[in-house]
């Protein structure tokens, strides 16, 4: 569509251009017409000019010699190439001329306008002038008849009566020739414009150069008399000089009556042309005929039809370069963005393994490459998200459900420990029974108060208790534990240290629960070491991993003490779960541990290495624990 | 002065065990298995305290306390459960229970709490006496 208006437009304004062009060129080629017409009238002058000069000439002009005068314009016509030639007596009849009657007499005495105004005047005149059909005859009946011209029906040629011109137009000059101040006759000759080609052919010769277009001649030059071309190389379709045809209707108004020059486009005889013409005057000062030149417009059609094919072709070569740059940028750098988009917007709605396409070779392709790394390196961190979520999944679950277990064997168990509790301690108040079943009574109150005691646990595991948060001080509430602990250290001679970072924030939490939690952490700790090692309490700020709140505050706990196999290690979470020795612990620690910094949005995870020490870390969110957080698991 | 207490608890060895405690002490001892027992005793008798298990079938300890304390503000009631969660003792405590105890308990942690209900109790009604 855009190509189809871009190739009429440009087509248009190339033609305008070429039109332009030509136009203008034609113009200067009606200069160089003119020329050689001028040139050739200036030619009858100076022949004429040079004979009335002679000696000879003048001496038998004064003797009224007629056959040495009529000898004389004879070679002078042959020489200058003259129709016509002859001397007007300084009365203003014909003496003698070349033609066939060289004597005239007073019978066909027929008026010379020319001569006349020589005549009248006194001096030379040169010029154009229109020849009556008796002047012809008078001079020579041969010229009368090759000025004879039938007009030929033209096409857009203003109508016209006469079917015949029988006046004739010619260059000529008539000389006065003076003795003294005496004028002794007057020196006439001339050329007859009718069917004599020779201006016409010159012109189309010098300025057209012959150029041929399609066996026609491209220029073409023209004499008109009136509208009629009497000297002409226009040809009519039958190939014949167009003697006779007319000019356009259009071009004779504004050149012959308007007096004005035309150039542009103009029908000529039976074709388009683009053309120039211009009036010419006679010796009277009137518009008696019209020059012409003109340029086939075909060549410029051609020329036009040949820019536009090229135009064409380079228009229909842009489209194809364009659809040819469009496939190559879709396929080579749309294609595969496109289809990056659409793997990014996948990725963002949680499928990480979209296709991201074959990966190009251009600077795409490291783009696309770089994107394969970057969904490889998020499917693998989704992976460890997934399975990390699993297990901690897996854990809560595991709590849940042994909670739930616990709370109900606990409720169950303890009525019938009331009993035995009961009875036992009846027995033991009284005072006659013997010593040793006191000492069996004992054993069996003291095992029913550890019974009760793990009862407790299980349901303080079970339960999760409610937080109960307030701002704390981190590092205030690890001092006071570890000051708890610094008495076991002393005594078991373990160096208890404490590295608090000053710097931390003040942290919503339920004190009593995590110093819980630190309290448990430090009591392993305390029975994984021995004499010598080292327990080293750090407090800091730690960014999480994979929590919606990021920032928090760090505790670890690091002993060089004996370690966790890595069997252990897996279930040191797990309720119920102890290497301690029987009644030593209830395997319940560090699940309810566990319990309570999950219930805070935290995390607590351990490292360790046989033989080389084990480190506890309990992250908990800057935020401290939500709201939220604080009304469930009541 | 015999002290007349009520112990209401669906589970027969708790009911043994407090029975045995408390007649040990020369308490004169009720008991009932049930919240609808508890209220038909409540009619027929005037206790001087009462000990009442949060769980049991049909209607529960609370169900009991509420009813108790709506007829018979007067009487102190002491709550005892296996499952004592912070919910349950601030419920019960709540609902005019005087005292909560844990199960298990020995005879002299009961005792001792009974006790101390109960002279709070005297300590009121003195009071109440001075005061008129």
């Amino acid at each position: 569509m855009l190509g189809a208006v871009s190739l009429i437009v440009g087509g248009r304004l190339l033609y305008k251009a070429v039109l332009n062009e030509a136009t203008n060129r034609i113009r200067l080629d009606l200069n160089t017409a003119r020329e050689i017409y001028h040139n050739r009238i200036r030619g009858v002058e100076v022949v004429l000019d040079t004979t009335a000069l002679g000696s000879g000439f003048r001496s038998e002009l004064k003797m009224q010699d007629t056959s040495g005068l009529v000898n004389r314009l004879r070679r002078l016509a042959r020489y200058g190439e003259l129709d016509f030639a002859g001397i007007v007596t300084k009365e203003g009849t014909a003496l003698c001329r070349i033609g066939p009657h060289h004597i005239p007499t007073k019978k066909t005495q027929v008026p010379n306008p020319i001569a006349n105004l020589a005549r009248r005047k006194r001096v030379s005149i040169s010029g154009t002038v229109v020849l009556s059909r008796k002047f012809l005859l008078a001079e020579n009946p041969g010229l009368a008849d090759q000025a004879v011209i039938r007009l030929l029906p033209t096409p857009r040629a203003a109508p016209r009566a006469e079917g015949e011109e029988t006046a004739g137009m010619a260059l000529a000059a008539a000389i006065p020739v003076l003795e003294g101040t005496r004028l002794i006759g007057i020196l006439y000759g001339g050329v007859l414009l009718n069917r004599n080609f020779s201006i016409v052919d010159q012109v189309r010769d010098t300025v057209f150069q012959q150029e041929i277009y399609k066996g026609r001649n491209i220029g073409t030059a023209t004499i008109f008399f009136e509208d009629i071309r009497v000297s002409t190389n226009v040809l009519t379709p039958g190939k014949e000089r167009a003697i006779g045809t007319r000019a356009s209707k259009e071009v004779g108004e504004q050149v012959l009556q308007a007096g004005e020059k035309w150039t542009g486009r103009a029908f000529v005889v039976s074709d388009w042309y683009i053309t120039a013409y211009e009036p010419i005057t006679d010796i009277f000062g009137e518009r008696v005929g019209m020059l012409y030149v003109g340029v086939l417009e075909a060549k410029y059609v051609d020329i036009r039809r040949k820019a536009l094919s090229v135009f064409v072709l380079l228009t229909i070569a842009g489209i194809a370069l364009a659809i040819g740059l469009g496939y190559f940028l879709q396929s080579v750098i749309l294609r595969p963005v496109h289809r990056l988009i659409k793997a990014s917007t996948e990725v963002s709605q949680g499928n990480f393994s979209p296709t991201v396409g074959p990966i190009s070779s251009s600077e795409i392709g490291v783009l696309q490459k770089t994107f394969a790394d970057m969904l490889t390196s998020l499917q693998e961190r989704d992976r460890r998200l997934k399975a990390e979520s699993e297990i901690k999944l897996l854990q809560s679950e595991k709590q849940a459900s042994i909670g739930r277990l616990a709370a109900g064997v606990a409720h169950e168990i303890n009525n019938p420990l009331t009993g035995v509790l009961t009875f036992t301690h009846m027995l033991l108040q009284r005072k006659d029974i013997k010593k040793d079943m006191r000492s069996d009574l004992e054993i069996i109150a003291q095992q029913t108060e550890r019974v009760r005691k793990i009862v407790k646990n299980l349901l303080d595991f079970s339960r999760q208790t409610a937080l109960n948060p307030e701002l704390t001080a981190i590092n205030q509430l690890v001092e006071s534990v570890v000051s708890m602990m610094k008495n076991q250290a002393l005594v078991k001679g373990i160096d208890l240290q404490c590295n608090l970072d000053e710097g931390l924030p003040l942290i919503t939490l339920d004190a009593n629960q995590i110093q819980s939690v630190l309290f448990n952490v430090l009591l392993n700790a305390l029975d994984a070491t021995q004499q010598d090692d080292t327990i080293a309490v750090t407090t800091g700020i730690g960014i999480s991993g994979n929590a919606a709140d990021p920032q928090g505050v760090e505790i670890t706990v690091r002993d060089t003490g004996c370690g966790i196999s890595a069997e252990h290690l897996d279930k040191l979470f797990d309720p119920f779960f102890s290497t301690k020795d029987v009644g030593q612990g209830t395997g319940l620690g560090l699940a309810i541990s566990y319990g309570i910094v999950q219930h805070h949005g935290g995390t607590i995870w351990v490292q360790s290495e046989v033989g080389k020490g084990s480190t506890f870390t309990v992250w908990l969110p800057l935020g401290g624990v939500s709201s939220e957080r604080k009304d469930t698991h009541r | 002065m015999n002290v007349k207490i009520l112990i209401v608890d669906d589970d027969p060895i708790v009911l043994d065990s407090c029975k045995r405690v408390f007649e040990a002490e020369g308490f004169e001892v009720s008991f009932v298995p049930s919240a609808d027992q508890a209220l038909t005793a409540m009619e027929n008798n005037a206790f001087d305290i009462l000990l009442i298990d949060v769980k049991m079938p049909e209607r529960d300890g609370m169900y009991l306390i509420r009813a108790v304390k709506k007829q018979w503000p007067e009487v102190p009631i002491v709550v005892m459960s296996g499952y004592p969660t912070p919910e349950t003792i601030a419920e019960g405590l709540h609902l005019g229970a005087e005292e909560f105890i844990a199960k298990p308990f020995t005879p002299d942690e009961l005792l001792k709490i009974v006790h101390e209900v109960l002279q709070k109790g005297e300590d009121h009604e003195n009071k109440k006496s001075f005061g008129d």
